[in-house]
């Protein structure tokens, strides 16, 4: 009752917004190169919908492959740091170092050696979603403690049924956690790459719309990409609560 | 007969911050197969280092000796061997009531699906039937610790090790589990023991008591419980129990005195 309540409100508030974004746009006159109303955006949504459609999807494409290689290889390197300290001692300070360079620096060199294609967006998706989910691993792994640790060794668990049977599970709602910041930016990896070379993608629309000054495509182009990341963030959170529903205890 | 377990000379130490903690110093003790012993002793006295020892977590003194059935074993032999409960119930949020009750058996090699149906057996006796499917964060503490009790057992081993399992629970939910416990035990006959602070439960759950001193512990005083099984509820009025807990009494003061003590003057020598 109340979810349903929360959910009726939560969407008067968008109509709201909207209905006093088109009166305002309405009534003071506002050029449509400056802020074009919402009906106006939609009107462009629905007449060009084919052609945005692919374009989402290739961007979706792009972002939820990096973001699934991110996931694989960031949750793989956490167990790693933790089994062996020592490479967590070797790799993680370049981990670090690598997340303050910025991957724009990098955009045009994935593009020559990935192509402009699929491979150079998924590249930068991954770059920007993995580094969270490897350290969040590492974090949730760390959180069971000694005790924990112990009693399943009581059992005459060895590390790997420790690991497989304790901590990994226990680290799931923190890799949770970095997976849902992680679906975020590999949009944003998808998007950027594609800015720097693309045929196309939600990020080519985006882009081409603002070098012809077709401002209603633009707006378009934004929307989608809000509600192609909240839908991405919807995803990953429903999943979370399917199989990783329960607080960590302290 | 050998005991079933017999241990001689643990003793322990820690170094924290560079100072040296005495926490056992010489510990001996044996417990008859099919036994049920109580540990009682102040707070930090090093009991719950000792069961670390006896699960095979901890590694003895130098000097330690460890005799399972009469035969001398290396420390590490002990993983997988005991039936350890420590005292939180260290319950799986993720596991139902089911799942976390056949979490040793699982480990220790059963397939998921013979050790659930065994669980299923014996829901009934650890009072969780009905709950199987539920999650540990809906249960009770008083569910919570038959969860976990649940799982010793299922782990099945001659040898149990409970650390203070019903040190959480409000002292209703405490009398009927220890009825519960001594029922299950019954039908069980596994070798017990059991630390706890509260001086009733050690007597009337114990075949014998046992005394541990202010760190660094070491058993200062044991002395059967004189009280035929099965035992009521009422047993606690019988003169026999009260006599027993007016001499465990002034032992375990003496001892907590000390404890005291030591932790009001952390200048002091820890070893007096």
């Amino acid at each position: 009752m109340s979810i349903l309540r929360t959910a009726i409100s939560q969407a008067l508030l968008v109509c709201v917004v909207l209905v006093l974004w088109e009166g305002c746009v309405d009534l003071l006159d506002v050029s449509p190169d400056k802020l074009p109303a919402p009906s106006v955006i939609l009107a462009t949504i629905w007449s060009d919908r084919s052609a945005l459609a692919s374009a989402v999807a290739t961007t979706l494409y792009e972002a939820i492959i990096g973001l699934l290689a991110a996931i694989l290889v960031g949750v793989l390197s956490g167990i790693a740091f933790f089994r062996w300290r020592l490479l967590e001692r070797m790799f993680l300070p370049y981990f670090v170092g690598s997340q303050a360079v910025p991957i724009i620096a990098f955009g045009a060199i994935m593009i020559m050696w990935f192509g402009n294609g699929i491979a150079s967006k998924a590249v930068i998706a991954f770059y920007l979603s993995f580094f969270p989910i490897a350290v969040n691993t590492l974090a949730g792994i760390r959180t069971v403690d000694d005790g924990e640790i112990g009693l399943l060794r009581s059992f005459g668990a060895k590390p790997r049924k420790i690991l497989l049977k304790l901590q990994l599970p226990a680290a799931l709602p923190s890799i949770f956690t970095a997976v849902r910041l992680g679906a975020s930016l590999a949009l944003v990896g998808a998007i950027v790459g594609e800015w720097f070379g693309a045929a196309r993608g939600i990020g080519v629309v985006l882009l081409t719309a603002m070098f012809d000054y077709r401002i209603p495509q633009l707006w378009a182009a934004i929307v989608l990409i809000g509600l192609t990341g909240a839908a991405l963030f919807g995803v990953v959170a429903s999943i979370q609560k399917k199989i990783a529903w329960w607080q960590t205890e302290a | 007969m050998n005991p079933k377990i017999r241990v001689k000379n643990v003793s322990k130490q820690y170094d924290i911050d560079g100072k040296s903690i005495r926490t056992l110093d010489n510990v001996n003790l044996s417990v008859e197969s099919g036994e049920f012993v109580t540990l009682v002793g102040p707070s930090g006295c090093g009991k719950s280092t000792l069961f670390n020892i006896l699960a095979g977590l901890v590694a003895p003194g130098n000097n330690a000796e460890l005799f399972i059935d009469g035969e001398l074993r290396p420390a590490d032999h002990l993983l997988g061997q005991v039936a350890f409960m420590p005292q939180r119930d260290m319950l799986m949020p993720w596991r139902t009531v089911l799942d976390n009750a056949i979490v040793a058996a699982e480990i220790d090699g059963m397939a998921k699906r013979v050790a659930r149906e065994q669980a299923r057996q014996s829901i009934d006796r650890f009072g969780l039937r009905g709950f199987e499917g539920h999650y540990p964060n809906q249960l009770s503490g008083g569910m919570r610790q038959r969860v976990a009790l649940m799982r010793t057992f299922m782990f099945d081993r001659d040898i149990m090790l409970l650390d203070e399992p019903f040190g959480a629970l409000d002292a209703l939910t405490r009398t009927l589990m220890q009825r519960w416990l001594l029922e299950v035990w019954e039908g069980a006959k596994r070798t017990v023991l059991f630390i706890t602070h509260d001086i009733d439960e050690a007597i009337y759950l114990g075949d014998r008591v046992m005394v541990m001193s202010a760190r660094p512990g070491h058993i200062k005083f044991e002395e059967r419980v004189p009280l035929p099984r099965p035992r009521s509820p009422d047993v606690v009025t019988r003169s026999e129990f009260i006599d027993l807990k007016r001499r465990l009494l002034s032992v375990i003061e003496d001892e907590s005195l000390k404890a005291f003590a030591a932790m009001n003057e952390p200048t002091s020598n820890p070893s007096i």
